[in-house]
């Protein structure tokens, strides 16, 4: 059994770190800014690639992860400062627009350095199966930071995402209450990009919370539906692509489809349970 | 009942030990690419199991981890890498992730194949400046067949000292290869020796070795950079060169963009000719030799229809 040898610290990291990013995904798909996360992660590419613009190593030194931080606090700025009241344009056009000039200034910023385009794409997105111990050490004592920043505050930030008109009766600053939020949610969503790459944390951040929408409406409900699915599409997808050596399947696109499976599985649940209500109300 | 049931256990797992022991007597040999997997097997022959962990379509800098590999270095006896800074974005994790001491840098498990080769390029400054250029020398230098030989050489040298049992039959896989190889490399200077200083055009850096073998020109790149895509200022300077120079051949490999290649070519009436460094990538090529057995044959059509 190679499970607890080579596949160790995959296996931690599928256990323990998503689940703060299935509470984002509530969030984020109850303000509709489904995206909001890709547009975080290349930013703070960007934000490597200025590093190494200014004659930093991408893989180590000071300089690229400060500047990754930086733009990241920076792109968190720029979302909290455009999610208008009435908007005459939704966020999700402005997040797309952010997310593809980011890209595209990277490209150019790269362009003007030495370093190849590729070197930076690996550097932030990572595979699962690579994972090392220290890696996964570090984030989850990031994950536990913000986690427990966001349980003591959970009142505030519920009202900030599903009820902003009783927030501001309630005299919270949005502006600076949203900018807390997308800086911590940019830490989150960058480190696990960098372990597990941009599939992966698109589907830790979208699935797990529209399979607790389908299911529940109570918020305590959906979190634990996520995580159960979280929990079992990550553990069953390394299982799988680890120990049916026959079919060698990667990790990340296996875990990726299980959690498609998820999603049709507690879509049918809905379905049939919506048409037996309209069936006895009738 | 304990002391027994203990003792039972271990009797149960004597028995699996030695029942698995006799399919591990072959060594468990891991190639990055599949070159030195070819050759692995040829020298080794049935005294040996190989596993290549690129596939020969994929570009060699860059290669995705999927379980398998994990596995197979994790129980490899012997690893054989290019070296040279070819795998460097992608071995490293990979050892990482198979803790196994046998083939980590340099334990005896490990072999360097790029040891022992004169490489080119090697830059005089070594800083970044000048793109992903390899810091070491330029690592595509089993394209030049004479090279093989020292490869096959050191890989004979470490299966000997894995497995002294089977010294006779390495040694003489390696004569026989070296005799297919000697006869092949007069075939092939012959078949390329009327283009001798023709100018081809490739993507990447790739052929060097191969071009100054046989007396043919591959200076110009279709990357501005080793590892950087062409920015258009920089494909209108090979447009030009290739007009003025009359350079009517381009390489391109699997992995790069084939479109790229074709609009430059359509300049200047050029072939585009698909090319590859690893056996396996060109059906019907399984073998090192069959391999550079194609690409003379290719190169020489494209040379001979230019004309």
């Amino acid at each position: 059994m190679d499970l607890f040898t080579l596949w160790l610290w995959p296996l931690v990291a599928l256990i323990a770190l998503p689940a703060i990013l299935v509470y984002f995904g509530l969030h984020v798909v109850g303000r509709g800014i489904i995206f909001v996360d890709l547009a975080l992660a290349q930013i703070a590419a960007l934000g490597i690639a200025t590093a190494v613009l200014l004659g930093a190593h991408p893989d180590h030194g000071v300089l690229p992860y400060a500047l990754a931080i930086g733009f990241t606090l920076a792109g968190a700025a720029l979302f909290s400062l455009t999610r208008f009241r009435h908007p005459r344009v939704p966020q999700e056009a402005i997040i797309g627009i952010i997310y593809i000039v980011a890209a595209a200034a990277a490209t150019l910023v790269l362009s003007r350095t030495a370093a190849g385009d590729e070197e930076i794409k690996n550097l932030l997105v990572g595979n699962i199966l690579l994972v090392s111990r220290s890696e996964v050490l570090r984030t989850l004592a990031l994950y536990l930071a913000v986690g427990a920043l966001h349980y003591f505050l959970r009142r505030k930030f519920h009202l900030l995402s599903f009820d902003t008109e009783e927030a501001e009766r309630q005299g919270m600053s949005i502006r600076l209450w949203d900018f807390l939020f997308y800086a911590t949610f940019g830490l989150v969503v960058t480190s696990f990009v960098r372990i597990a790459g941009v599939y992966l944390v698109f589907s830790y951040l979208i699935v797990p919370a529209v399979c607790g929408a389908l299911l529940s409406s109570r918020t305590a409900a959906r979190l634990a539906i996520g995580w159960g699915v979280a929990l079992t599409a990550g553990v069953t997808g390394l299982l799988l692509s680890t120990q049916w050596q026959s079919m060698d399947l990667p990790t990340g696109p296996t875990i990726v489809c299980l959690f498609g499976g998820f999603l049709i599985l507690s879509g049918a649940t809905a379905f049939g349970r919506s048409r037996r209500a309209s069936k006895s109300a009738s | 009942m304990k002391p027994n049931l203990r003792g039972s256990l271990a009797l149960f797992a004597a028995t699996l030990l030695s029942a698995t022991a006799p399919a591990s007597a072959a060594l468990k040999v891991v190639a990055t690419t599949s070159e030195y997997g070819a050759l692995a097997a040829e020298i080794g022959g049935d005294r040996v199991t190989v596993t290549t962990i690129a596939k020969p379509t994929e570009d060699p800098h860059f290669v995705d981890a999927r379980p398998s590999q994990i596995v197979a270095m994790n129980r490899a006896d012997i690893l054989i890498e290019g070296g040279a800074e070819l795998e460097i974005g992608w071995l490293p994790p990979l050892l990482d992730g198979a803790r196994n001491a046998k083939i980590l840098a340099g334990a005896p498990g490990r072999v360097v194949a790029s040891a022992g080769v004169q490489l080119l390029d090697i830059p005089l400054a070594a800083d970044r400046s000048q793109g992903d250029t390899h810091v070491a020398g330029n690592p595509h230098f089993m394209l030049d067949p004479v090279n093989s030989r020292i490869v096959v050489e050191h890989i004979a040298r470490v299966f000997e000292a894995h497995d002294p049992a089977g010294a006779a039959t390495f040694d003489s896989n390696v004569a026989s290869f070296e005799v297919r190889l000697d006869a092949k490399l007069k075939e092939w200077s012959a078949a390329l020796a009327p283009f001798a200083g023709r100018q081809i055009v490739t993507y990447h850096p790739t052929w060097r070795y191969f071009s100054r073998r046989f007396g043919l020109e591959a200076n110009t790149f279709l990357e501005p950079k080793p590892g950087i895509p062409p920015s258009p200022p920089h494909l209108a300077r090979v447009m030009e060169k290739m007009r003025a120079e009359n350079i009517r051949v381009l390489l391109v490999e699997p992995y790069q963009p084939r479109k790229t290649a074709e609009a430059v070519a359509a300049h200047n009436n050029a072939l585009v000719v698909d090319v590859c460094q690893f056996p396996g990538a060109i059906p019907g090529t399984s073998t090192y030799l069959e391999l550079i057995d194609i690409v003379v044959r290719r190169v020489a059509q494209a040379l001979a229809a230019q004309s």
